[in-house]
């Protein structure tokens, strides 16, 4: 996050992060103009006056149908911001926020509360799982929020977690789950609604790196074979090269589309 | 997926004790409005119970039956006032007795049992139609047990068994007339004459109450004419004690409501990070909180037929010293009103789940 003044352009100038040599986020948007996922000029200032502080400054992004995209910065950059503001969670004090034919900005609460049950898969970072549910009953709850036939949403609630390797562990709490497991089951919530977007907030945070590895290995899996469109918050640059395109946002302006491989890991 | 019950199934040691504690709130509320209708019940019960549609007091006894002393030819008195459709002489005493080997106090009263002013609440046997027999509330008695009225030696048979007729919280005896002038003739030798403490009377058929007691008050000298439930309400301390055991009651009642509403509160606060979740994840205000009322009615339907349990043995294992019968009256509206207000109290929990931002499930904020 930034304090509301412009942000220092010699200090951005200056910093690693922006000097990327892939194009600008909107420079690259006009060149998806039938992306599914259109994010254009959306601005986040929280509290007023002196107060007020800039989280996002006119991002614009856009993201293809069956796309799986890592939001790459520094922690307080912004990506937790956008992500929600994508994700019918946060409302963007100005810009558009289109997926498919919907403009998410202009939705209400109510209307909000439907769009994440149906057209969003969440993945945390943390608070990810209902405690007092199983890994089974975690994936059938969304189910029944979408209003899907019992025998629909334990058949897909199966083959997921069987996709997903938890099959054994489809009766367990969250808390006899490892981490890894529990992202899975996170996953395969996500996925349950069969949502247009799959938006994913660090989910590499609390666990090691090879474990990290597998489970956005399986999300990239997951998201590419199910033809979904993916976007994954990361600070972690060794989790970048499973995804196709990478945003790299900074201080709350998105500053370059990169492909993973220009990185340099 | 039910949220509301399967949370109850996972977490049982949580509910449990919280069951348990609301079991006990609502156990005290019941015995202690149980505990307190049996008492005044007691205190009063003889008057409630007499059949009659009014009474007739000595002006200088201050609403007090005890206090009044009236000559008996003050029934044929009332009996002639226009609109009395029949009246007869009602006494009453405090005394000594023995029944079985056991000294106690006993109230008697002399009535007439085919007249106005006979008891109700006939369990057992019948009321008395011969000198020397009594129909009995309390005491420990049975029928056939044979009380001994103490100075008078006069002995009463016990030839029935009443419910809900006792007078100041004894054992209360009912005989007739002359077998009652008997015991007051022989408890205070030289008495010129033997009063009677009330005319009980029976308004006419198409009468005015308000206009027969106004009636006999003209008509008779030195007489005060209530109807029945006025006698009641009038009676001395009455009313200090029935305000005492409702603000007695009905404190506790609130108490536990506010206690309960605050368990549930502790309990959503502990789990408003899953309630986060569920609101970012697309689960409404709504559904969450019909969760919560779900699992209050729950706690506290179960909560309501433990307590029910307990004050029935209570009841049973308690000796009071006063007949305390459960009326399932009295069980429907109390746990009707816990349920009632312990949803409303539940609004606390539902406003603090309105409150929640699903954006703070990304602490995004």
């Amino acid at each position: 996050m930034t304090a509301s003044e412009t942000p220092d352009p010699v200090a951005q100038a200056t910093d690693s992060a922006a000097e990327g040599t892939g194009p600008a986020p909107a420079v690259d948007a006009a060149a998806h103009p039938d992306a599914l996922l259109q994010v254009r000029d959306v601005t986040k200032v929280y509290g007023s006056g002196h107060t007020a502080v800039t989280a996002l400054a006119e991002a614009t992004l856009a993201v293809e149908k069956g796309e799986f995209v890592a939001l790459l910065g520094p922690s307080g950059s912004g990506k937790t911001t956008l992500i929600s503001i994508i994700g019918g969670l946060l409302a963007p004090t100005s810009g558009s926020v289109t997926i498919g034919d919907t403009d998410v900005a202009s939705l209400s609460r109510k209307q909000l509360t439907r769009f994440r049950a149906e057209r969003v898969g969440f993945v945390f970072q943390s608070a990810n799982l209902v405690p007092f549910l199983t890994a089974r009953e975690n994936l059938l709850y969304v189910a029944g929020l979408v209003g899907m036939t019992k025998s629909d949403s334990r058949a897909r609630a199966d083959q997921l977690l069987d996709e997903l390797g938890l099959t054994d562990r489809a009766r367990n709490l969250p808390e006899q789950l490892s981490g890894g497991e529990r992202q899975r089951v996170a996953i395969g919530r996500a996925l349950m609604n069969d949502p247009d977007l799959v938006l994913v907030d660090e989910p590499t945070a609390a666990l090691d790196t090879a474990l990290g590895r597998q489970v956005v290995q399986l999300l990239r899996r997951e998201i590419k074979d199910r033809g979904k469109t993916g976007i994954m918050v990361t600070h972690d640059l060794r989790m970048v090269e499973y995804t196709d395109r990478v945003f790299e946002i900074l201080d709350g302006h998105l500053t370059h589309v990169e492909s993973p491989s220009a990185l340099g890991h | 997926m039910n949220l509301a019950t399967t949370e109850v199934k996972r977490a049982k040691l949580r509910f449990g004790l919280l069951t348990g504690a609301v079991a006990l709130l609502v156990f005290l509320t019941l015995l202690l409005t149980t505990l307190s209708g049996a008492l005044i019940g007691a205190l009063v019960g003889a008057l409630e119970g007499l059949k009659t549609d009014g009474l007739a007091y000595s002006d200088t006894a201050r609403d007090n039956i005890a206090a009044s002393r009236l000559p008996v030819d003050t029934v044929d008195a009332v009996a002639a006032v226009s609109g009395v459709a029949a009246a007869a002489g009602i006494g009453t005493l405090t005394t000594a007795a023995e029944v079985n080997g056991e000294a106690i106090d006993i109230q008697v009263f002399g009535v007439d049992s085919t007249g106005p002013g006979a008891p109700s609440g006939l369990t057992d046997g019948r009321l008395p139609e011969n000198a020397n027999e009594a129909a009995v509330d309390g005491g420990g008695v049975a029928i056939g047990d044979v009380i001994v009225l103490d100075p008078s030696g006069v002995e009463l048979t016990v030839v029935g068994l009443l419910r809900g007729a006792q007078f100041n919280a004894i054992p209360t005896a009912y005989s007739d007339l002359a077998t009652f002038e008997d015991i007051v003739t022989l408890s205070f030798p030289g008495l010129p004459f033997v009063p009677i403490n009330a005319v009980a009377f029976d308004i006419a058929e198409g009468a005015q109450a308000s206009e027969v007691i106004a009636a006999i008050e003209s008509s008779v000298p030195g007489v005060r004419a209530y109807t029945r439930d006025d006698a009641v309400a009038l009676i001395p301390g009455i009313d200090s004690i029935t305000q005492s055991f409702g603000i007695l009651v009905g404190l506790t009642f609130i108490i536990g409501i506010v206690v309960i509403g605050f368990f549930f509160l502790i309990l959503t606060v502990q789990k408003l990070k899953s309630f986060t979740l569920l609101r970012a994840i697309g689960t409404t205000t709504g559904r969450l909180a019909i969760t919560v009322s779900l699992q209050i009615a729950f706690v506290v339907i179960l909560a309501s037929i433990i307590a029910v349990g307990l004050v029935l043995l209570a009841v049973q294992g308690l000796n009071t010293g006063i007949p305390v019968t459960l009326e399932p009256i009295t069980i429907v509206a109390t746990v009707l009103a816990v349920l009632v207000f312990s949803l409303i109290a539940g609004l606390l929990s539902i406003r603090r789940i309105v409150r929640i931002d699903p954006a703070s499930a990304v602490g995004a904020r």
